[in-house]
């Protein structure tokens, strides 16, 4: 995506210069041109992906640049899977992928074929909340909700791990989820319910 | 337990906040997450530099992308009408004429603006923009910068200096604390949709939908009832949604530009540089005592960073004038210009940075004395009137709170020569310290739709930052009427809703519980007189006494006098009923004043190879008047302590001194306490009804929880080690120094 290049800018101004006086002359040079174009700014590419999320098929034309997250909450507006940092970095954008935890962010959807993607909305069987999500209600696991559908699907890796045998290993395993609230008491509450 | 603290639990629905399903399944919408349709997104460009001017723009390469609408620089911005002057723009209270200036102030301020089809393109575009500049040296070194900066006298002086100068006992020492960034886990965003040329559609992460209309009306021209702003979720704000943010007025524009509904939605380190902070702070405490240790004067002095286009001084200096008794006080402060964004309140602002100075005076003074802390607090404390003012509080119980804390954590364990408990590697060390911030009121209003089933939607246009404000509303709906609470439902974080301030300060329980009440007494009038159509007992009946249930009303006499809504309803030809009720402080202000108290104990381990410092307990006791919610007002003092744990042990802002850049401005090199820092908190109250705050007897939680955490865990450092730190974060090179 960076795109610092100065021999590029110097090249391209040289070159569209000397094109300009060129102006309304052959079409192969004005292909050139435009050729010259794209070799600084590459277009767009698009790649078709089959993908399933939440047990339905999507057939998409993604952006090649596109993560996992942004085609969630842009594309297919699934926006219970939240963007904290884009980086890896803070555990929100936390979905299944294959049955794994997983950071969206860090995801290529062009790495996507034919693997099988679960977010916080795919988590509960209809109105029948999963025993996770129905925990962390409970035991009050939340503030303000934003990392939350994040917690939810690490809680659930966590517990499916076997990471729960003690308050200290659930916190060190949930700590690539973070909480600017701090409902870390509920969290973990959550998880003991859960495990048990 | 709680006055409001009633189960009802709807038949197979766990127990938990009103919006708490939408949270869990991802459903609720925060401000980024709204489908609007045909929407672009915008990028902004920040500045390399942190002090200059822009002496040229490249936006050729950046024109080349596919999908790019529009870029805007300060060369081709479309005018803001409440950018177009100095004096417009102080109006408008805004601070930075985004796009409107080629000056740079810090690194990273917005000066191009990339608008795109999509968000890839935009953020790729916004890449290739190149500037030149002018460079000025940057200022951003707070510590390098404070000194030649001269103090101020800070409020009225109490008694005098020399009243103490022979005083047996003195304490005088400095304390320094590092920027911190609040960092709510959403990043500030904006979708801004103009319908008509004047009208305006916002969905904004805020911590106010009116400030919000307010401020963008006043920078747009345009009328504020013209903008209508949705804030239904807020993923967090900590004090960083108090103020409109160049996130907002970006879009605005943006949208305008383009004629499109433009989403902007900061990244994580763009929120390091554009949505305030916690300011770094200098301080210098001198106290001083009799050898009993009866304080006998204090002179606070506090200075904090603030930036060099806008004043922000923190209260660095108000908390020692409430919590103690002392006769003589001095307080000066000043603002020292850097070349930074502008800070903002965080979380306990002002009252958070002076009691660390002042709780860690006091600890100090303790050992000096040879005295328990705790029994020091309490010989000095101000219990029954506020020293500053005399007037009488309505309830402080902070006595309490520390009595209660040193039993919890079975204070006697602690040893008071430092450095005596030792297991391995590790220190063992106690500490205590005290909070205190005003427990303010403020105006709402609320209304509440009833439909003939006896749904009820209680509604306001304060927005619930995870505090549970909707979830207070429902229980004191309850309480206040006799509606079980799965007929009340509630709407929150809409301007169109009845008019509210902002979530902050701790005063949007105390304030919205005065509308509620009032909108109850309001709501029970009216099917009052309806029912009196039909059973005359109903005429000049009193708010309180008719009661509501799911089926009707009733009177609270021996007779019940049972209507039924269905009956109220046939007879008044109802469609619903509406009412609306506003409440604000009163007189009683003007009689009392108001406060709410922590105390906090923790118990901390100190590797003394690695300098690692481990907060094995944390406790702490509030006075929070009523406790309308037990678990979200426990989850709101833990998740304070986590932030106070932060505050202590590792948050900083570091900046590059010659470059200006942050250093480490992304979650990975901004520590804040993760889940494995924090203990299990431990957290009690004293719930007793404040009898004059508001009609519920609630005093604000949000700040007071994490005022004195920090100092704690400092006094526990130097109990345990005998290293006095004043210097915050006291991460483990400071500890093995």
């Amino acid at each position: 995506m960076n795109g610092k290049n100065y021999y590029s800018r110097r090249f391209f101004l040289k070159t569209s210069g000397a094109l300009a006086a060129l102006a309304a002359i052959p079409a192969t040079v004005k292909s050139f041109y435009m050729d010259a174009k794209r070799l600084i700014i590459p277009p767009r590419q698009k790649q078709p992906l089959i993908v399933k999320v939440n047990k339905q098929t999507h057939k998409l034309d993604v952006d090649t640049r596109t993560t996992l997250l942004d085609l969630l909450r842009e594309d297919l507006h699934l926006t219970g899977t939240k963007k904290g940092c884009d980086h890896g970095q803070c555990g929100a954008c936390t979905v299944h992928v294959n049955g794994e935890r997983v950071l969206s962010c860090l995801t290529l959807a062009a790495t996507l074929p034919g693997k099988e993607v679960t977010t916080i909305e795919g988590l509960a069987d209809g109105d029948q909340l999963h025993p996770m999500q129905a925990a962390f209600l409970e035991c009050d696991g939340f503030q303000c909700g934003y990392c939350t559908p994040g917690q939810i699907m690490s809680a659930v890796a966590c517990v499916k791990e076997g990471h729960t045998k003690s308050v200290a290993e659930i916190k060190e395993f949930m700590s690539g989820n973070l909480c600017r609230c701090g409902a870390y008491n509920g969290i973990v509450a959550s998880i003991q319910k859960v495990a048990k | 337990m709680g006055l409001f603290n009633t189960k009802n639990k709807a038949a197979g629905k766990p127990d938990g906040r009103v919006e708490g399903i939408a949270k869990v399944t991802g459903a609720g919408k925060y401000a980024a997450e709204y489908k609007v349709d045909n929407m672009c997104h915008a990028v902004f460009a920040g500045s390399t530099i942190a002090a200059g001017t822009i002496k040229s723009i490249y936006l050729d390469n950046a024109k080349q992308v596919e999908g790019v609408l529009d870029i805007i620089t300060h060369l081709n911005k479309p005018a803001v009408p409440g950018f177009a002057s100095e004096t417009k723009l102080k109006e408008t209270r805004f601070g930075l004429p985004l796009f409107h200036t080629d000056k740079v102030y810090f690194r990273n301020q917005p000066v191009a603006m990339v608008v795109a089809d999509t968000l890839e393109n935009a953020t790729y575009a916004a890449s290739l923009i190149e500037f030149t500049y002018q460079e000025d040296t940057p200022t951003v070194d707070f510590k390098k910068a404070h000194p030649s900066v001269p103090l101020k006298m800070q409020g009225k002086e109490r008694g005098s200096l020399d009243a103490w100068s022979n005083a047996p006992q003195v304490v005088d020492q400095q304390y320094d604390i590092a920027a911190e960034v609040h960092n709510p886990m959403e990043m500030h965003a904006t979708i801004a949709h103009w319908t008509a040329d004047d009208k305006l559609v916002l969905y904004d992460k805020t911590q106010g939908v009116v400030n919000v209309q307010r401020t963008i009306a006043k920078i747009f021209e345009i009328p504020q009832e013209n903008i209508e702003v949705f804030s239904e979720f807020v993923g967090g704000g900590f004090g960083s949604g108090l103020r409109v943010w160049t996130n907002g007025v970006g879009a605005v524009m943006a949208a305008k530009a383009v004629k499109r509904p433009v989403k902007l939605m900061l990244t994580r380190s763009q929120m390091f540089s554009l949505t305030g902070y916690r300011p770094a702070a200098w301080q210098r405490v001198k106290l001083g005592a009799d050898n009993d240790g009866k304080f006998l004067g204090i002179h606070h002095q506090g200075k904090n960073g603030t930036s060099v286009f806008e004043p922000f001084q923190e209260g660095i200096t108000s908390i020692t004038r409430m919590v103690y008794n002392f006769d003589n006080l001095k307080a000066e402060q000043s603002i020292v210009p850097l070349n930074l964004g502008t800070p903002t309140w965080m979380r306990g602002p002002g009252d958070c940075t002076g009691a660390f100075a002042v709780e860690c005076a006091i600890d100090e003074l303790s050992y000096q004395l040879n005295m328990d802390p705790v029994a020091l607090r309490l010989k000095n404390f101000a219990i029954t009137h506020d020293p500053e003012n005399k007037k009488p509080y309505s309830s402080n119980f902070i006595d309490e709170c520390i009595t209660k804390g040193a039993e919890m954590i079975d204070w006697k364990q602690r040893k008071q020569q430092p450095g005596a408990l030792t297991e391995g590697d590790w220190k063992i060390g106690y500490g205590v310290a005290v909070g205190m911030w005003g427990a303010g009121r403020g105006n709402a209003s609320a209304g509440i739709t009833m439909e003939k089933d006896g749904t009820m939607t209680v509604k306001t246009a304060m927005t619930d930052i995870g505090t549970g404000t909707g979830t207070a509303m429902q229980n004191m709906t309850h309480t206040f009427t006799g509606m079980p609470k799965d007929k009340i439902k509630i709407a929150l974080g809409h301007s169109t809703l009845p008019t509210a301030g902002s979530q902050g300060g701790s005063t949007g329980l105390s304030s919205i519980s005065g509308a509620v009440s009032a909108v109850c007494d309001a709501l029970k009038k009216q099917l009052a007189d309806y029912a009196a159509a039909i059973n005359p007992a109903y005429k000049d009946a009193k708010p309180a006494d008719v009661l509501l249930s799911a089926t009707g009303v009733s009177l609270k006499t021996d007779k019940n006098e049972f209507v039924s809504l269905a009956d109220i309803w046939q007879k008044n030809n109802l469609t619903d009923i509406s009412v609306k009720a506003s409440s604000g402080p009163g007189a009683e202000r003007q009689q009392y004043a108001f406060c709410c108290s922590t105390a906090h104990f923790v118990k901390v381990r100190v590797n003394t190879k690695t300098g690692k410092v481990k907060v094995e307990r944390a406790i702490c006791v509030a006075d929070g008047g009523t406790i309308v919610n037990e678990k979200p007002a426990a989850n709101q003092i833990s998740g304070a302590i986590v932030g106070g744990i932060g505050m202590a042990l590792m948050e900083e802002i570091h900046a590059d001194e010659k470059l200006g850049n942050l250093v480490g401005n992304d979650l990975a090199g901004y520590h804040f306490a993760v889940n494995a820092d924090a203990p299990i908190i431990e957290v009690a109250f004293i719930n007793k009804p404040d009898p004059y705050v508001n009609p519920s007897g609630a005093k604000g939680l949000g700040e007071v929880g994490i005022i004195g955490c920090a100092p704690a865990i400092a006094n526990a450092i130097y109990n345990a080690t005998g290293k006095r730190l004043r210097d915050l974060p006291i991460t483990p090179d400071k500890v093995l120094v």
